[in-house]
């Protein structure tokens, strides 16, 4: 293992922005780097995001632990998914919200310092998804906290959710 | 087998499902009977609302007996004017979280339950109101209190450890990193984990209740959304159950797709879980080398199905895709993931310092593995061979060659390597699937459900036995959709694999578990 890391550290290799896997067109990657560009002017290269799980059936979590593998690694563009809300630009949250994940939600964002965004992520957050009518769920994140974005995809691809972020930030740019 | 036949009022077989209706003075001894004397698993214990037929409520007990291909269903009625049931729990302690769901939603309370309080509902709740009855109803401000959570309506003391040199540490539900929410309570001594309470439930989003409002075509979505990486085994497990009540048969080709694709889940779910293992024991590289084959393998995913998590394949009566017709793209990446991996493991188990955390540590033993119900790779860790695929086999199983892997010693180690095995056995059966020619369309036409009619449908999943039960009304619509994950048998018995370890080792436990939060709260 030693070895490994030692090849890794001494070799030459250049710093690939867009691997392989990462299946995006020219115009989502002028769309990724302006967005770095951003981050690194207004968030001084640091956007924080704390993802909520609000009664989601995992997938969505999936995707976002997906972003940090080698292969999207949205580190490089100065995101990073933290431990506490405290620590958070962002609330990225998932599932349809159940009722008995609703006091627990009001509390997180509650403790996310202002100003903070929220991103309703996957279809079950932005309305209930399949789960809409079910008496144990309060049908979308917005029924429950202000919501400034919606990631829609059931769940949203790593891609996706990279892109929305984007969006987000172009908005929030736009508006001051 | 006699003696429960005997003291049957009721008897009747459907495919590979025997139902024995007996009285409440017989059900207790014939349910010991068949755990103590003929060694059967509890698999799954559910009731069901059935006043609209003949005006009772039935508790269904599925047993499983080793060896035999054939699921022992005790049917036990129970009075609406008497709404209790004689407890099994004392005896089969792998009953205990089914009596108090049952009383939880159905208000059928089982007599001599040690435990009393609730399990699916936290304090909000009111008192007296069950779900799953048909009648049931909920008012705006309930619901409103409901989520509101603060307005105490039924208390939920917790289990109290006392004595000197003990602390409490309350974690979530709202934890570290991105995974699901749950409660966890440790009394520790020190650094060592004496007791530790989970508190669940949190995601309950009343999947079983949904399930009555769909048709029985489309909940198969529902289906694929209860735990998002099982979601093909979910969505097969239900298909399977509905296309047995409807007494269709899929065809060659539809079961050869839908059993290479479970292999293809499981070989995705293992490789993630060994690659995560290492986030626990904060070994980096191995963890980034586990996410880079799992992700390459959901690529892989995406092309075939056009989900990264294999939804909208299944349907009832088939699948919607040949993915045989892609067998070159399969091939490709599994020989490029299992170069990979096999690099991986040889990384691991050379890395003394992760063998030597995972050595010993969440050790859990073969007698409460059993005792607990206990399925899936946490059985097969700790000796007990629990593998659907074996003991019934569904779909083209029964052509596969393949063994039930198992280990004795039950720990985190186990557990690991129960899943490489695994994965290099998942592996040569998707080569095997891929050689031979499966005839037959990819659909069958479907029939009217007949009133009344009910079956079981189960697959294994990477995390272990899955079940659903589907019951028709007399319209042939869902009466009743029961789902029983695998975690929902495996969570209880996470606290006795963490006592005497260390409480920065309970992440690792946990992964080395991987429990779906969403598939057991429902």
């Amino acid at each position: 293992m030693i070895k490994e890391i030692l090849k890794n550290v001494f070799s030459k290799k250049q710093v690939i922005q867009f691997p392989e896997g990462f299946k995006v067109s020219p115009e989502q990657k002028a769309k990724i780097v302006d967005f770095q560009k951003k981050i690194d002017t207004i968030f001084r290269r640091s956007l924080r995001i704390r993802q909520v799980d609000a009664g989601s059936c995992n997938a969505c979590e999936w995707e976002c632990t997906a972003l940090t593998n080698p292969i999207y690694d949205i580190q490089r563009f100065g995101i990073d998914f933290v431990a506490s809300p405290r620590h958070a630009d962002v609330l990225l949250v998932t599932g349809p919200v159940s009722r008995q994940m609703e006091l627990a939600l009001k509390r997180t964002a509650l403790a996310t310092p202002e100003p903070r965004l929220v991103v309703a992520c996957g279809d079950c957050a932005k309305d209930g998804g399949i789960y809409k009518g079910s008496y144990a769920v309060t049908n979308g994140v917005a029924n429950v906290i202000p919501v400034d974005a919606v990631i829609p995809g059931c769940p949203p691809t790593p891609t996706a959710i990279i892109l929305a972020l984007s969006e987000l930030i172009d908005k929030v740019c736009t508006m001051n | 087998m006699e003696r429960v036949r005997k003291k049957a009022v009721k008897t009747w077989e459907h495919l590979n499902e025997s139902s024995f209706e007996v009285r409440t003075d017989d059900f207790r001894d014939v349910c010991r009977h068949l755990y103590e004397d003929l060694h059967a698993i509890l698999r799954v214990m559910f009731a069901c609302d059935e006043r609209e037929k003949d005006g009772l409520f039935r508790i269904y007990t599925v047993f499983d007996l080793p060896g035999h291909d054939r699921f022992f269903i005790i049917v036990l009625p129970v009075q609406e004017s008497d709404p209790r049931f004689p407890s099994l729990t004392q005896t089969i302690p792998a009953a205990h979280w089914y009596e108090r769901e049952i009383r939880d939603l159905f208000g059928l309370s089982a007599q001599g339950h040690p435990d009393g309080r609730r399990l699916v509902f936290h304090e909000a709740f009111p008192a007296d109101s069950h779900p799953l009855r048909k009648d049931w109803s909920m008012s705006e401000t309930d619901k409103q209190e409901w989520g509101g959570g603060t307005t105490i309506k039924v208390p939920h003391p917790f289990m109290e450890v006392s004595g000197e040199g003990i602390v409490e540490i309350p974690v979530g539900p709202v934890h570290a990193g991105i995974i699901e929410p749950g409660h966890f309570r440790f009394s520790a001594i020190g650094e060592t984990i004496f007791f530790l309470e989970p508190r669940l439930f949190y995601t309950h989003k009343g999947t079983e209740k949904h399930f009555e409002t769909l048709a029985f075509p489309e909940g198969v979505k529902l289906a694929e959304r209860v735990s998002g990486t099982s979601s093909f085994a979910h969505g097969a497990a239900y298909c399977m159950a509905v296309e047995r009540m409807l007494g269709i048969a899929i065809t060659e080709k539809a079961s050869a797709v839908r059993t290479l694709v479970l292999e293809l889940e499981r070989i995705y779910n293992h490789i993630g879980d060994i690659g995560n293992m290492c986030a626990g024991t904060a070994l980096s590289l191995g963890y980034m080398k586990g996410a880079v084959i799992k992700e390459q393998l959901m690529q892989l995913n995406e092309i075939l199905t056009g989900s990264r998590y294999l939804r909208g394949l299944n349907v009832v009566g088939g699948v919607t895709k040949d993915v045989f017709e892609q067998a070159d793209d399969i091939l490709k990446t599994l020989d490029g993931a299992t170069r990979e991996y096999k690099a991986l493991m040889e990384l691991l188990l050379g890395s003394v310092s992760h063998v030597e955390r995972l050595e010993n540590t969440g050790k859990l033993s073969k007698d409460i593995a059993r005792k607990l119900g206990v399925t899936g790779v946490a059985a097969r860790a700790s000796g007990l061979t629990d593998d659907l695929r074996k003991s019934h086999p569904h779909l083209l199983y029964d052509r596969l060659i393949f063994e039930a892997h198992t280990h004795e010693k039950g720990d985190v180690l186990a557990r690991m390597m129960i899943r490489a095995e695994e994965t290099e056995c998942s592996l040569s059966m998707v080569q095997a699937l891929l050689e031979g020619g499966y005839t037959g369309d990819l659909t069958v036409p479907l029939k009217a459900a007949p009133p009344f009619a009910s079956a079981l449908g189960y697959v294994e999943t990477p995390r272990g036995s899955l079940f659903y039960w589907v019951m028709s009304d007399k319209d042939g619509k869902p009466l009743r959709v029961k789902l029983r994950s695998p975690s929902y048998c495996n969570w209880p018995a996470v606290p006795f694999a963490v006592h005497g370890n260390i409480v920065p080792d309970f992440p690792l436990c946990n992964k080395s578990f991987n429990l779906s939060y969403s598939g057991t709260d429902m």
